[in-house]
């Protein structure tokens, strides 16, 4: 995973994680990267491929985020898991 | 305590679902972090519990926004949020004389300082004419409280109405549904009506445990916290974060407790909250058509079940409030509210001021049989009473 979504807060991230799965999107939380926020302590990383649909899927669900961005750092989390 | 009857709902209720109690202790047991602290599965997990519960809750006032349900310590607590961060010195306020403590002594405190308050009678049966409020807001009208019920006569006020004059209007709009929600169905849509706020208590009607609370807060209104600190957001920065639910949200949150709130809450939305309204309103019919009867007995309020909440507050002629409450408790273990119930205008509004009454606050839990018995002990009460 290539993408990362930053919030102002815990509740949005909830609420985001909650309704992106709900739409089939595959995400993971991860400790929000301080070089890219330094706001909420969680972050989501995801596909960035998928940042269009993602967004508009947010938006159309009223769930605020800070920002979407590239950060290819992310994909340490996935093989971490692995 | 099988044969006791809790008639004590509207001070809080008991007894709880329970599923509230298998929730508290299991997140004490299972999940255990702290909720927006830290990115491990036990402060995720707690985190998660939060958001369902501020979902859970949402749903009680069918709100979606999430971010926009707040938690407190307390209903007085939202409540003083709101007064405070919506009225300034030079500012007027609207208020019914029903009101409880809870908005009364902030006002009070705050009309020391400059704020104009106007206090709008009540018909000695509670109800108020919502005209009555439009006929006093002014150029500086800046806020209208009102209670969604009195919490000493159970009387409905006309809340909807006044949302419809106060939206017109753009005055924010304070709703306390301490004695309401999760027991009466409030028809006040925060996404139409952005410029109301919907306080709510967990202990009563919602079936959660005591230290939770909180407010519904409608997109066109802004406060500010009473309390300032800590909230896992900004962490870079020292000073209170401006978007919500944090910014109102300062230091570890009641967590233990909202899980408790949110098993409450699922139990309501399980049931339906029309049903457990019937069956409340069931009880307060049989119990005022019966009462009614009972030579001495004095009933305030509507004696309306349509017009009430699940509560009722009466009298016996002749007998003072404290000594039938002591007698239901001890001879007939029946338990109840009595004196004053932190409201001395709505005593004043019904005559009943400074002895106070005696009330009944049903649940969903309580009987008609248990309505029958405490008849049936306020029968005898009333006879011995007469006799002597």
């Amino acid at each position: 995973m290539d993408g990362v979504i930053t919030f102002f807060s815990s509740q949005q991230v909830m609420k985001a994680e909650k309704i992106l799965k709900k739409n089939g999107f595959e995400v993971m939380l991860i400790p929000g990267p301080r070089e890219i926020s330094p706001n909420c302590g969680t972050a989501l990383c995801f596909e960035y491929e998928k940042k269009k649909e993602i967004r508009s899927t947010l938006e159309n669900n009223k769930a605020n985020f800070e920002a979407i961005h590239y950060y290819p750092q992310a994909k340490k989390f996935s093989k971490w898991v692995e | 305590m099988e044969d006791a009857i809790y008639f004590d709902n509207a001070a809080t209720s008991w007894p709880k679902p329970a599923s509230v109690i298998e929730a508290m202790k299991h997140y004490i047991e299972d999940i255990g972090g702290s909720p927006g602290r830290s990115g491990h599965r036990m402060s995720i997990s707690a985190s998660r519990l939060v958001e369902e519960t501020r979902e859970a809750v949402g749903r009680i006032f069918n709100f979606s926004d999430t971010s926009r349900v707040i938690f407190t310590r307390n209903i007085t607590e939202a409540l003083n949020i709101c007064i405070f961060s919506l009225v300034e010195p030079g500012d007027h306020v609207i208020t019914s004389a029903t009101e409880h403590n809870s908005v009364m002594r902030p006002l009070r405190f705050l009309e020391k300082r400059g704020v104009l308050l106007t206090i709008v009678k009540c018909n000695s049966d509670g109800t108020l004419v919502p005209d009555e409020i439009e006929k006093k807001i002014k150029k500086n009208t800046k806020l209208v409280v009102l209670a969604h019920a009195s919490n000493v006569m159970g009387t409905l006020l006309p809340v909807d109405e006044v949302a419809f004059i106060t939206n017109d209007r753009n005055i924010p709009f304070l709703v306390d549904c301490a004695q309401t929600a999760g027991a009466v169905p409030i028809d006040i849509q925060l996404e139409k009506y952005t410029n109301c706020i919907l306080a709510f208590t967990g202990h009563k009607s919602l079936y959660g445990p005591t230290g939770t609370g909180g407010m519904c807060i409608g997109s066109g209104i802004n406060l500010l916290p009473l309390i300032y600190g800590g909230t896992g957001s900004k962490s870079d920065r020292d000073t209170q974060p401006d978007f919500l639910p944090d910014q109102l949200e300062s230091g570890t949150i009641n967590i233990v407790g909202l899980a408790g709130l949110k098993a409450g809450v699922d139990y309501i939305l399980k049931t339906g909250i029309h049903k457990i309204r019937a069956h409340e309103k069931k009880l307060v019919d049989i119990f005022i058509r019966k009462a009614i009867q009972i030579n001495g007995i004095r009933i305030y309020g509507t004696k309306d079940p349509e017009r009430q909440a699940g509560l009722v507050s009466f009298n016996i002629d002749g007998a003072s409030p404290s000594d039938v409450g002591f007698i239901l408790d001890r001879k007939y273990s029946i338990m109840c509210r009595i004196g004053l119930h932190c409201n001395p205008n709505a005593h004043m509004t019904n005559k009943t001021f400074p002895f106070g009454t005696i009330r009944f606050g049903f649940s969903y839990f309580n009987t008609v049989d248990q309505v029958e018995r405490a008849i049936s002990a306020l029968k005898k009460i009333s006879e011995k009473n007469t006799i002597n």
